[in-house]
């Protein structure tokens, strides 16, 4: 859903973030998701330059209950409320309600987050399996099992080798090294990707996205009110999705035809192709997500990602550098919405030694059973 | 093999869209719902056809071949009653008839697992109630 007329109407322009790295260090099995998202809505209120009292919108992510947020910050008596199942597969689709509510004037300033207490509560992803397919039977556990099942198929339609897609964890890893706040801080070379152990062969340890406690928010309104707050608004250009349910979890075209629909709906009504995004913040709970979006989005040629992404491509300096602030692999798994705050950062021109020269125009995907896109940009170019 | 009282892993929890199902591999049989209405044949089991929304299921044989889509060596551990098999392999099968199904390729080394194998069905007995289908190189 995009279109020429609701393109770069509406804003992001207060985003919040709790301190990953701290959490990380000092786990407490007491610790409340509904604490955390509170510290993150404070701080994008205060960033926003807003009032409390200017918040009549609360789109609500990852708590098992939205109301006990809402005793937290006092948004007792708001006008819009949404309740999201917390789910990476949800952050564009937040984000695209919150963009049509504020542009309907259903609010005026729409708060909306993501909090989890990963960690600290020892989840696990994968003991469960999907339950689609008789998997568990069958002993497939983890979304990662099924990721590094797809990349088998991959290699055998295209080539590649594992050390090949070592390129985008230690790329990432190299970003996270100066982001205040991530957890991942420790330099990480293709050959300790290589030695770190199998988790579900083909990929390896650095190929998996953290598991954290933490918590995001973002404050959305309209662009023309985004003009008289404190930073320089970051417009929302465009959202996506395109649903791709198969039972097996995975795209059996490494999700080709959702990135195509999703690149037309964001990119075609504005006119601009791949060469006119300065950065990505892509949804990298696994390493291969991210080598076909590449590919789907068209950055890289069909079935050459891997060879795309060597020699410094996709880090900071490089031609398009990928997950600026370290990404899921090694900032903090907030599920897209820390892609969606590195982002912020960087249209605004507040990425410190980060900082993408130029950065007009950031492009996020998350390729899973719900493929969500957006597309962010600097004011002035809509 | 046939009721092996201590099977610890996961069991199927059957249903009235897919006993049928389970019913037929009891007998070593694997049968795909088949739409009266429209022909279309889908897996899992759910009561309805997907393509036309009929409720008038009926059943084909499967011939039990197909190919290996793809595979993982499950390394690290998450279903506990899994972890004395470390290393395993998890395969997904594109059956000839063409739904897709996870499972598991014996009587082949992990190393020797490639996408495209051919495979054919094989059943596993576990239960006095409950028997798996799997896969070997055809």
């Amino acid at each position: 859903m995009s279109d020429r007329e609701f393109a770069g109407k509406t804003a992001i322009v207060g985003i919040g973030s709790t301190d990953f790295a701290q959490l990380y260090r000092s786990t407490d099995p007491e610790r409340t998701g509904e604490s955390l998202a509170t510290e993150a809505i404070a701080a994008a209120i205060a960033d926003a330059g807003l009032e409390k009292s200017q918040i009549d919108g609360l789109i609500t992510g990852g708590l098992p209950h939205y109301e006990p947020v809402a005793y937290r910050t006092g948004l007792t008596d708001v006008r819009f409320v949404v309740d999201y199942p917390g789910a990476g597969r949800m952050c564009a689709m937040a984000l695209m309600h919150a963009a049509t509510a504020v542009h309907h004037g259903l609010a005026d300033y729409v708060v909306l987050f993501n909090s989890v207490v990963f960690r600290s509560q020892g989840v696990k992803f994968g003991a469960q399996g999907q339950g689609l397919l008789y998997d568990t039977i069958y002993g497939m556990a983890s979304p990662g099992a099924q990721y590094s099942l797809a990349f088998t198929r991959y290699q055998a339609e295209y080539g590649g080798t594992e050390e090949q897609l070592g390129a985008i964890p230690v790329a990432i890893r190299s970003h996270a090294r100066m982001t205040p706040g991530a957890i991942m801080q420790q330099e990480m070379a293709i050959d300790d990707y290589l030695a770190a152990r199998y988790i579900a062969q083909p990929l390896r340890l650095f190929d998996y996205c953290l598991i954290n406690d933490g918590a995001v928010a973002y404050v959305v309104t309209t662009a023309e009110r985004a003009r008289d707050l404190a930073h320089p608004p970051v417009l929302i250009a465009g959202t996506a999705g395109r649903a791709n349910f198969r039972e097996w979890y995975v795209d059996l075209g490494f999700w080709d035809e959702a990135c195509r629909s999703m690149k037309a709906d964001l990119f075609d009504p504005l006119g601009v192709t791949t060469d006119d995004i300065d950065c990505l913040q892509v949804y990298d709970n696994f390493s291969v997500s991210v080598l076909w979006g590449l590919e789907g989005f068209g950055f890289a040629p069909q079935g050459q990602g891997l060879e795309w992404v060597q020699n410094g491509r996709i880090a900071l300096g490089g031609e398009l550098p990928i997950n600026t602030s370290g990404g899921m692999l090694s900032e903090s798994y907030l599920q897209g919405w820390n892609q969606h705050a590195e982002a912020v950062r960087q249209l605004r021109g507040q990425a410190g030694e980060r900082q993408v020269p130029d950065c007009d125009w950031s492009l996020y995907w998350c390729l899973s059973a719900l493929p969500g896109a957006s597309l962010l940009c600097r004011d002035g170019l809509l | 093999m046939s009721g092996e009282a201590g099977y610890a892993k996961p069991l199927p929890t059957v249903t009235h869209e897919d006993r049928e199902f389970w019913a037929a591999a009891r007998q070593h049989r694997f049968v795909l719902p088949e739409c009266r209405a429209c022909g279309h044949v889908w897996f899992p089991p759910y009561a309805s056809c997907p393509a036309c929304l009929s409720f008038d299921r009926g059943w084909t044989e499967a011939s039990g071949r197909g190919t290996v889509w793809g595979f993982t060596i499950m390394r690290q551990p998450y279903i506990p009653s899994f972890e004395p098999e470390l290393p395993y392999n998890v395969v997904l099968v594109e059956l000839e008839e063409g739904p897709m199904v996870y499972s598991n390729l014996v009587s082949i080394d992990n190393d020797d697992i490639a996408c495209g194998l051919a495979v054919e069905a094989v059943f596993e007995d576990v239960t006095d109630k409950i028997t798996l289908i799997k896969f070997r190189p055809s």
